[in-house]
């Protein structure tokens, strides 16, 4: 019969998969079992095909030009495949989703993309990350970076990554705007106010702003406590080893109030896209940026002539003159099928006579000493690797010193003062409040 | 009398044309979207930066579409979602049916008690399913493939299916199944030849539906798929944003490149529905 | 002789189709009547058939494949909602209802996002829905280029999400955006502001763009139910003497039952499994007034590491639901 024979075939079908998928189903944490085999020994078997899965946030256009260097690689081992597995988007904003679920559930890549500080303390935390340790050891890598950069991706005096990028920021501006109105680039605090207050009175905003996600706001305020707390208490700040309810902190939550009452900063920037803050500066309306070494590779993208541009150190006061930087950086998951040859090939993109060899833009924030762009066609880029790599001392960015969690609370803080519906006072004691309780959790 | 018929008719062309005037200005509204991406994916960059988002372009460009084609792996993206929506959205619409069938028109002791529980699938949010999910394809061996993301997606559009299924079925006469049923036809048979034909309407409009849906999921699919050989749409949009970049003019051409393929299949099962309903009309 | 009377009988049933052009067709009320009063006969004759596996294997594919892939995932996730668990690492520890309790007692963003949450639902259950219902209304009647505005209302189905985003942050921007530029057109400057930077707009502002996004599904659930009510019965009615405001509450309403039950209990559902606009529109912010639901459990699962916090909110959302509309639709299915 008709119906029968349908019925019969639906059956099998659905009995056929519930088989399969209610024999093997268990809970998810399978990862820890992978054995974590470290470094030493190279790869035993060179003639069995390997495929290394590579996790990364590259958007086209890189993974355009990083295919010179992968097939480079492929040519010299024949054995391994790379593939790539990229994650782009606005700020990167899904990848950490998308790396955490592969752990999760078992099926981690071989190597994977990672910011530095809190951002990558859960998955070292969680035992996700392996100890590169031995690596180090093997292939010498400590040699090849600056020592901030290596410091800044340690836990517990541990390295679980290898420095990719080392980025810095600093105000931007354009120097045809700056020649025009007869400015100077700024070097104490009081000229910087001084440099607002005149672009104010020039119809400009003295600073872009995109406060949507709270990290280009954040910025900002990160260079007030550094002006105000200077460098030991801004450390300790991040480090939660002293209150949030002190002096210093209220004066930088007021300056910024008062930067923004007096019409320095962008109107009602909280939720404008960071990429969008961009307008305003373009197009002159306002006058600073603060943005990182790879604004010069937006500049050209967004079609501008680098050459009315430029950046400046922000002047906090202090001695020594800190910045904000940041370090990206690439781990092996504990879990990773080929740990060895993932490190092998680690060991390859990162190192000096890869990235000099075989230029790519990529590499204009490379944290590789002895890397540098062609000064001629990326200036800025050139000036900017001098202070990164020969920085004394910098400060992170707080949405690296804190975790997530945290970071929101101080995001929260952020907004309500800059919506002035808290009194500097008030942002300070509601922040410390959140540290306790965090702390207590 | 007549002046009588005549303030009638010109009370309705009144309406009609006031009628017209509010549709048409909310279409306007609803349009300015649309416009807005069109306009941004034919100039250049330094334009858009320089005049805004809101000005008319200085020059149109075709070379954000080209560049657009050739960095974002299109015809791989666009084979890739099409070949989930042809076996995904049938498969989901008939399983929802051949279940609506019963629920709707059968009476049995847990008529009710299914039906709400296949409901409280709506109300079930995606993310929490997620690493479940990437490991059950880990086991059945299909993760990281095309065929990882039917099981989903089927299951996330049975609900929904089965509801407005259920609903629809509820509104074809009973005696219709019952004249069948006297005829000797089978359930199966009532099944595919009475009340599937009959609903031929209805699910063309289920598929436009899902098939939507499909084609602009993105969260499910960057979870359980990473190889970029097997990456949907969505997934390939993103690839137009960097960390520290956006680059507006070729993502809106790659936005406006990636439903054309959607918009083809929605005019071309608008005409399938037309056509396949006149036939029906014919065969009497 | 019964396969040509089925193409007759179920014209009524065919002319659901919400992107039919109802108007090329004749409907035929004699039929349509003649259904109306056998529905009832055919019922009692149904009652006595033997259809006992029947219906259960119709409904099997179905099931197990909502048991395995759904209902198996969401229980994990229930186990896990009792837990204090990172989502990553192997360290699980069960806290019994702590995570419940938080989230209902002490969690200020919570209460903020399901004070949110119920503001959306509301909102959603009165705007897109009234206006889906007036345009289904306005084009169902015979209008010239009705098939393109139906096409054009449900447009926005069509966008991806990243480009829905990016184009109404433009729209909103506080500098450039469109709306602040045709209010101080028109001389309404004083209203221009950051729409989604205003602690009290942001949450308002984001749901105009969920209303543009919003009328297209009710519009079409509604197109098929007004599409399906026989003319003959408002021709009757008026014959009768009945106002318009008569044959709307006599004959309209009434024919529009079922389609009430989808689209306001999905109203209220999809409400309260809001995600992807907050998500992409506000970030939840400034601050976290606009938190909701949806979106704090993927906070605190992804990014917090609270993976058993954010399977309480899961299914906190979905009980909620199901205690909304549940019942409604229970209620309303019952003929």
């Amino acid at each position: 019969m008709n119906l029968r024979k349908s019925l019969m075939v639906w059956l099998a079908v659905v009995t056929v998969m519930a088989l399969v998928s209610g024999c093997v189903a268990t809970p998810p944490q399978a990862s820890n079992s992978a054995t974590t085999s470290t470094g030493g020994e190279a790869a035993a078997s060179s003639e069995e095909q390997i495929t290394l899965r590579w996790a990364n946030i590259m958007d086209a256009t890189a993974q355009e030009q990083w295919a010179l260097i992968v097939d480079a690689y492929e040519a010299e081992n024949p054995n391994i495949d790379i593939v790539a597995e990229s994650t782009a988007g606005s700020g990167a904003a899904i990848y950490p989703d998308v790396l955490k679920t592969s752990m999760a559930s078992g099926s981690p890549p071989d190597l994977f993309f990672m910011w530095g500080g809190s951002i990558a303390q859960p998955f070292i935390e969680a035992d996700q990350a392996l100890d590169l340790g031995p690596y180090y050891e093997q292939y010498g890598w400590e040699e090849n970076f600056a020592p901030w950069v290596l410091e800044r991706i340690s836990s517990d005096g541990k390295l679980y990554g290898v420095p990719y990028h080392a980025r810095g920021m600093g105000f931007w501006y354009r120097t045809d705007i700056f020649a025009e109105n007869g400015w100077s680039v700024p070097t104490t605090f009081a000229e910087q106010e001084a440099l607002c207050a005149s672009m104010k009175e020039a119809d400009m905003y003295c600073i872009s702003l995109g406060g949507k996600f709270g990290w280009h706001t954040m910025r900002v305020l990160d260079y007030f406590l550094e002006h105000h707390c200077g460098p030991e208490i801004h450390d300790q700040l991040n480090r939660l080893e002293t209150s949030w309810s002190q002096q210093c902190v209220v004066d930088s939550y007021s300056t910024f109030q008062t930067w923004i009452n007096d019409g320095w900063v962008t109107p009602d920037f909280l939720n404008v896209e960071p990429n969008d803050s961009r307008f305003p500066f373009f197009a002159g309306e306002a006058g600073l940026v603060l943005e990182g070494d790879w604004y010069e590779g937006v500049l050209k993208n967004n079609e501008q002539d680098v050459a009315n541009y430029s950046f400046y150190l922000p002047p906090t006061d202090q001695e020594p003159l800190r910045f904000s930087t940041f370090p990206e950086q690439w781990m092996i998951p504990v879990g990773a099928e080929h740990p060895d040859e993932a490190a092998a090939f680690i060991n390859f993109i990162t190192s000096a006579e890869t990235q000099q060899a075989m230029f790519i833009n990529d590499f204009s924030s490379s944290a590789t000493v002895g890397v540098n762009p062609d000064c001629e066609e990326w200036p800025l880029s050139c000036e900017w690797r001098e202070h990164i790599l020969g920085a004394e001392s910098t400060y992170p960015p707080t949405d690296q010193a804190f975790v997530k969690e945290l970071m929101d609370d101080f995001f929260e803080v952020q907004d309500t003062l800059v919506a002035g519906r808290l009194t500097p006072q008030e942002g300070a004691d509601l922040m410390q409040q959140r540290v306790e309780e965090w702390q207590a959790q | 009398m007549s002046t009588k018929l005549a303030s009638i008719k010109n009370q309705e062309r009144f309406t009609s044309t006031i009628l017209y005037i509010i549709l048409i200005t909310m279409a306007v509204v609803w349009l300015a979207p649309f416009l807005i991406i069109v306009l941004t994916s034919v100039r250049n960059m330094g334009d858009l930066i320089e005049n805004g988002v809101f000005a008319w372009p200085e020059q149109f460009v075709l070379s954000n579409f080209e560049r657009a084609w050739n960095i974002g792996n299109f015809s791989t993206y666009f084979r890739n979602s099409l070949i989930l929506i042809i076996l995904k959205v049938p498969l989901g619409i008939v399983i929802a049916s051949l279940a609506a069938y019963p629920l709707a028109k059968m009476r049995f002791r847990l008529n009710n008690a299914i039906f709400i529980f296949f409901l409280m699938g709506l109300a079930i949010p995606v993310h929490v399913t997620l690493t479940p999910l990437l490991v059950m394809m880990k086991q059945l061996g299909i993760q990281g493939t095309l065929l990882a993301l039917i099981p989903p997606y089927v299951v996330f559009g049975l609900p929904f299916q089965i509801f407005v299924m259920r609903g629809f079925f509820r509104t074809v006469p009973s005696e219709l199944l019952e004249a069948a049923r006297l005829d000797g036809s089978s359930e199966m048979g009532i099944f595919w030849r009475i009340l599937m034909p009959l609903s031929v309407p209805a699910l063309a409009t289920l598929f436009i539906i899902d098939a939507l849906a499909t084609w602009n999921e993105l969260l499910i699919a960057l979870v359980l798929i990473s190889a970029t050989e097997w990456r949907t749409v969505p997934a390939g949009l993103l690839q137009f944003q960097g960390q520290f970049s956006s680059q507006y003019t070729q993502l809106m051409a790659g936005v406006l490149l990636s439903i054309t393929p959607i918009v083809t299949l929605y005019v071309f099962l608008q005409r399938y529905m037309v056509a396949g309903l006149t036939a029906g009309a014919l065969k009497e | 002789m019964p396969a040509k009377a089925i193409g007759r009988v179920t014209f009524e049933a065919l002319s659901q189709s919400p992107l039919l052009d109802q108007g090329e067709m004749a409907h035929m009320a004699t039929i349509a009547k003649h259904n109306e009063i056998s529905k009832q006969r055919s019922d009692q004759m149904r009652r006595r058939r033997p259809l006992r596996l029947t219906p259960y294997l119709f409904i099997m594919p179905a099931l197990i494949w909502y048991l395995i892939f759904l209902v198996y995932p969401m229980f994990q996730s229930l186990v896990i909602s009792f837990m204090d668990w990172d989502g990553l690492s192997a360290n699980i520890t069960y806290v019994g209802f702590a995570n419940y309790r938080n989230l209902l007692f002490e969690d200020d963003t919570a209460r903020q996002a399901i004070r949110n949450n119920i503001l959306w639902t509301l909102g959603t259950l009165l705007i897109p829905t009234v206006i889906g219902l007036l345009l289904a209304s306005a084009l169902d009647r015979d209008l010239r280029g009705r098939t393109l505005l139906r096409a054009i209302f449900y447009g926005p189905a069509i966008l991806p999400l990243v480009a829905v985003g990016m184009i109404w942050a433009w729209m909103y921007n506080p500098q450039f955006g469109f709306i602040n530029t045709i209010l101080r057109e028109i001389g309404l400057g004083s209203l221009a502001r950051g729409w989604l930077s205003t602690f009290e707009t942001a949450l308002p502002a984001t749901f105009v763009t969920a209303i543009w996004g919003g009328v297209g599904f009710p519009m079409v659930l509604y197109l098929a139910a007004l599409q399906a009510i026989p003319k003959e019965q408002y021709e009757a009615a008026k014959m009768d003497g009945a106002n318009g405001r008569q044959l709307f509450f006599r004959i309209t309403l009434p024919w529009l039952r079922e389609a009430h039950v989808i689209v306001f209990s999905l109203a209220v559902i999809n409400s309260f499994r809001t995600f992807d606009l907050i998500y992409t529109m506000t970030y939840g912010g400034p601050g976290r007034i606009t938190q909701v639901l949806g979106t704090w459990m993927y906070f605190n699962a992804f990014q917090y590491y609270h993976a058993g916090y954010g399977a309480a909110i899961a299914w906190v959302i979905a009980a909620i639901t199901l205690v909304v509309a549940i019942p409604y639709i229970r209620h309303m299915s019952r003929e």
